[in-house]
């Protein structure tokens, strides 16, 4: 158990560096790369623990999509930034991204039926991303500014 | 004449906005905000991945614009940011649209990050993303390597204005191609984490979520346009990688 939370602690850590590593790369002011790694810790945490209770790796990806989505939209309205600086770096992490690669390389190397699999994979995890940011995003602002009612 | 045209203000916003990376329906709530802030009577605008269309009524004078522009967009959120602040602004009636074209040029001048602070951050992701993927620390350490001069090669293309697909190509031919050089000295012990973490650079992974989630915001011509270049992207670093490993698997004995 303990070793289990030890190693959940340090992949989150690596998810931390890695997101302010990529905010870097896309050029995010620099007062911002603590909360961009939050964000994508946060996310990576939450399909971690989503991973260790048997949900999958679609159900995961949702999961973590629509924390992170909620984590950027609080930073920023208290940050006064647009949301796509949190939204896009903190997502790096749970983004399909190997999964094209491997679809490509599988194609490539004429294996396909491992292809296919991880073609159909990659397309579910990217809807089931896009369904978590998308629904987060259309909730009413409210919801984020309860303590700052003042603010127009 | 030009300068003082809250319609060209708006053009201009947007056309930065777009050209750094922001998503659709904020350049075009940005330029629908900025056109409103100064009373333009009518102003319609039709933003895609690639073009802006935009016309509109001011002094009585009908100006209709158009901008194309070059699909492979840089990311930069330190622009994108300026002018959302800017656009906050004058949504509050700060600025004239002199001093707003002033703003905004400096928002689009603003330095990206230098190039050794960039650098290491490539290796920095590199590495930590092939230990998310599953990797060893040995095989971490040849990934930061590994990002660290496919940043520098990604940076002497930008200088070298080559095409996006070749850069793709060749990049993921260098990122394989250390990878297993690294392997080759002892550094890691799987070929195939080192090269996924060394790419994930490249990897558009964003872009396919960005599309879908275009599909899901009625923006179905955006859609398939990241769409399809993601696809053309992940191909052409699908075929970069394969063709090095296709190459190594001919000299058994190191690998595999």
């Amino acid at each position: 158990m303990l070793s289990l939370l030890l190693s959940w602690c340090i992949q989150t850590a690596v998810a931390f560096l890695a997101t302010i590593a990529f905010s870097i790369i896309f050029h995010t002011p620099k007062k911002q790369w603590i909360f961009t790694g939050i964000t994508g810790g946060a996310g990576w945490l939450c399909y971690l623990i989503c991973i260790h209770f048997h949900s999958g790796v679609t159900a995961a990806s949702f999961f973590a999509a629509v924390v992170l989505t909620l984590l950027s939209r609080c930073f920023s309205i208290h940050r006064k930034e647009p949301v796509t600086v949190f939204l896009i770096c903190g997502i790096f992490p749970i983004v399909p991204g190997a999964g094209i690669y491997y679809t490509g390389y599988h194609f490539f190397m004429s294996q396909n039926t491992l292809a296919l699999d991880k073609g159909l994979e990659t397309i579910k995890i990217a809807i089931a991303i896009a369904l978590g940011v998308g629904i987060v995003l259309s909730l009413p602002r409210f919801f984020f500014t309860l303590e700052r009612r003042t603010r127009p | 004449m030009d300068h003082a045209s809250a319609l060209e203000l708006s053009f201009a916003m947007g056309e930065t906005l777009l050209r750094n990376g922001a998503e659709i329906s904020r350049v075009q709530e940005t330029m629908e905000r900025v056109a409103r802030s100064y009373q333009v009577p009518e102003f319609d605008v039709y933003v895609l991945t690639n073009a802006i269309f935009a016309n509109g009524v001011e002094n009585g004078v009908r100006h209709t614009t158009q901008l194309k522009h070059i699909p492979s967009t840089t990311i930069h959120f330190g622009r994108i940011s300026a002018v959302n602040q800017l656009s906050r602004e004058i949504a509050e009636g700060k600025h004239t649209v002199e001093e707003a074209f002033a703003i905004l040029e400096e928002a689009k001048n603003l330095s990206p990050s230098r190039l050794p602070l960039t650098l290491f951050a490539c290796a920095v992701g590199s590495a930590c993303f092939c230990y998310l993927f599953g990797g060893g620390l040995l095989d971490s350490i040849a990934a930061f390597f590994c990002g660290f001069l496919l940043e520098a090669f990604l940076f002497f293309c930008e200088r070298q204005k080559l095409s996006k697909f070749l850069k793709n190509l060749l990049a993921s031919v260098l990122a394989a191609f250390l990878a297993a050089f690294f392997l080759l000295l002892g550094l890691g012990n799987d070929l195939d984490k080192i090269i996924i973490g060394s790419i994930i650079r490249l990897v558009p992974g964003v872009s396919l979520t960005t599309s879908i989630r275009d599909f899901f915001n009625g923006d179905y011509l955006s859609g398939a346009i990241r769409m399809i270049d993601a696809v053309l992207v992940g191909g052409c670093i699908a075929v970069g990688v394969g063709v090095v490993v296709k190459v190594i698997s001919f000299f058994p004995g190191f690998f595999m």
